[in-house]
């Protein structure tokens, strides 16, 4: 018994260091898309512009978020699997849908960038082969937690502004919320740790 | 008295009376069953209900103070709390308290599950939340490896049939790479020889199975469920004792082979159209089912028999009930058009009728020779 002791610890504590490490990777990767990815900034479309910052969190909308069904390009994803959507920036500094494909397209410039995306209902949309069919995608960046004890801060500030959120993206196209911005100045950025 | 020691008293009078067991040995019995009683006292007991009550103090404690804290601080204290559980753990299989430490493994693979979910919404990570309990599941199953833990081989076997069930509602396929994890739990319950971990690698494994039919080819494949288990079933009957020769398995194995057989049946006669029986749906929905219905019974039939004579009580009882259960929907479903009514519990009483005389004869012809010497 007191020779298994040692064993069992030893197990015990490559097992609290695997679990460590993976948990460790978890926030690696997220801190790192949100240092190192690349920037850009998409205005919100407010569900409910009255009460935006009031509760524990925001639902955001995005003009990207809508998908129009004509872009798809090649195969169709699977359901529930993720797929990419590329954005063009338009003159006037917007990006919009410009494809959307199963597999990662290989884009460069800076007037493109590719997101990850799913569908918000897990399946694309049935009526996929209608002219004005439009998919429901999201990225990942509509869920906003809004920071303990800024909520009336950002709430007086937002009253009738134009709201945009500056998204972090990495290369393989994940996105996440850096920052929201009220009529295009940082208000508010999000901590790393 | 506990259940064990008033049935044991039972059973003591019953040897002495036989003439099997002395008064000495009862005596000794007796004294042993009191001494190993002692084992169940009320320390330990209290000891895990202390645990409890400060882990809920630490809970309301943290939950309280969770939205003042910084990232940092929560990243810190769910790291904390897992190493916790893990030292302690060692601690207590050090002091060879085995049946603590493993309550404690158990709790750190809680508390791994609950930092994968708060880190995830610590950072907005949205992504597919199925694969978040996948990786739950795989701690839970390196868990069971490397500490020979039956309780974190159970937890990740739920885990697996959670994230299964849940990645293949959003994909809607039969998601193969489920058997990837699956087997790796099986083995690892062959390998720790836990009785009760191979039976809930059966169980995840029908659960996986049984749905596979509104997954695969056209959604409508149910009969592969049907052959799948009608197979095992079938090799567990013809192959049993080979099997047994090796590992006492061919009785569970019967079992949860039916289980399958009649799931499948039951989700062709009454979930799914069985359009494949007939060809085109619009030809007498009634006959098809008859025909289902027949075969259903007929197998759950031969399944009681074949129960029956290898003694072997979990089968028969899930005959029984799988008998019950289809008699009661088909009497559910018919219902309305009493004629097809009568005219299926006609056929059904011939047919069990029928079986009850060959059973009878068979009986007999077995037992006639032991009669005649």
């Amino acid at each position: 018994m007191t020779l298994l002791a040692p064993r069992t610890a030893r197990a015990l504590a490559l097992l609290a260091l695997i679990q460590t490490g993976v948990l460790a990777v978890m926030v690696f990767d997220r801190t790192r898309l949100l240092t190192s990815g690349r920037e850009i900034t998409l205005p919100i479309i407010p569900v409910d512009p009255r009460d935006l910052f009031r509760g524990e969190y925001v639902e955001l909308g995005y003009a990207v978020g809508r998908v129009p069904a004509r872009l798809l390009e090649g195969a169709p994803p699977s359901p529930n699997a993720p797929f990419y959507v590329t954005l063009e920036k338009a003159q006037d500094g917007t990006w919009t849908p410009a494809k959307l494909t199963r597999d990662k397209p290989q884009e460069a410039g800076p007037d493109r960038i590719v997101l990850k995306g799913r569908s918000r209902f897990g399946r694309l949309a049935l009526n996929a082969g209608d002219a004005d069919a439009v998919h429901s995608v999201r990225y990942g960046i509509e869920q906003y937690f809004v920071p303990q004890g800024e909520g009336p801060r950002l709430e007086a500030l937002a009253r009738d502004k134009k709201l945009a959120a500056l998204i972090a993206v990495d290369g393989s196209g994940n996105a996440a919320i850096k920052g929201i911005l009220i009529d295009g100045r940082l208000q508010y950025e999000e901590p790393l740790l | 008295m506990s259940w064990y020691r008033s049935k044991l008293e039972r059973d003591l009078k019953r040897w002495q009376a036989a003439g099997w067991v002395t008064a000495d040995g009862a005596g000794a019995i007796r004294k042993d069953l009191d001494q190993t009683k002692s084992a169940f006292a009320a320390a330990p007991v209290l000891a895990v209900l202390g645990a409890v009550l400060f882990g809920f103090a630490v809970m309301s404690f943290v939950a309280a103070h969770w939205t003042g804290m910084s990232k940092l601080a929560r990243l810190a204290l769910l790291i904390a709390t897992l190493w916790a559980c893990y030292g302690g753990a060692a601690v207590l299989f050090q002091r060879q308290l085995a049946a603590f430490a493993h309550a404690a493994v158990l709790g750190g693979i809680a508390v791994y599950g609950a930092s994968i979910m708060l880190i995830a919404q610590m950072y907005h990570m949205e992504g597919n939340p199925a694969d978040a309990v996948l990786l739950w599941a795989l701690g839970a199953l390196l868990a069971a490896v490397l500490v020979s833990s039956p309780a974190a081989l159970a937890a990740s076997f739920v885990l697996l049939s959670v994230w299964g069930a849940w990645e293949r509602m959003g994909s809607e396929s039969a998601l193969y790479s489920f058997l990837v994890p699956w087997t790796g739990a099986a083995l690892t319950a062959a390998w720790l020889r836990w009785r009760p971990g191979l039976h809930l690698a059966a169980l995840t494994l029908v659960l996986w199975i049984v749905p596979l039919g509104f997954l695969v080819w056209g959604h409508h494949a149910h009969w592969l469920v049907v052959l799948i288990g009608g197979a095992v079933a079938a090799v567990a009957a013809v192959c049993g004792s080979a099997i047994d020769r090796h590992f006492q398995l061919s009785a569970a194995l019967f079992s949860y082979g039916l289980a399958v057989t009649y799931a499948g049946l039951f989700i062709l006669q009454f979930l799914d159209d069985g359009r494949w029986l007939l060809g085109s749906s619009d030809s007498a929905p009634v006959l098809r089912l008859l025909l289902l219905a027949i075969l259903a019974l007929v197998l759950l039939l031969g399944a009681m028999v074949w129960a029956l004579n290898s003694d072997n009580r979990p089968a028969l009882w899930l005959a029984y009930t799988a008998f019950a259960l289809e008699i009661f929907t088909l009497y559910v479903r018919t219902f309305g058009s009493l004629l097809n009514t009568s005219l299926f519990f006609l056929v059904a009483a011939l047919i069990v009728s029928a079986l009850a005389w060959l059973a009878y004869r068979l009986h007999r012809s077995k037992t006639a020779p032991e009669a005649a010497t």
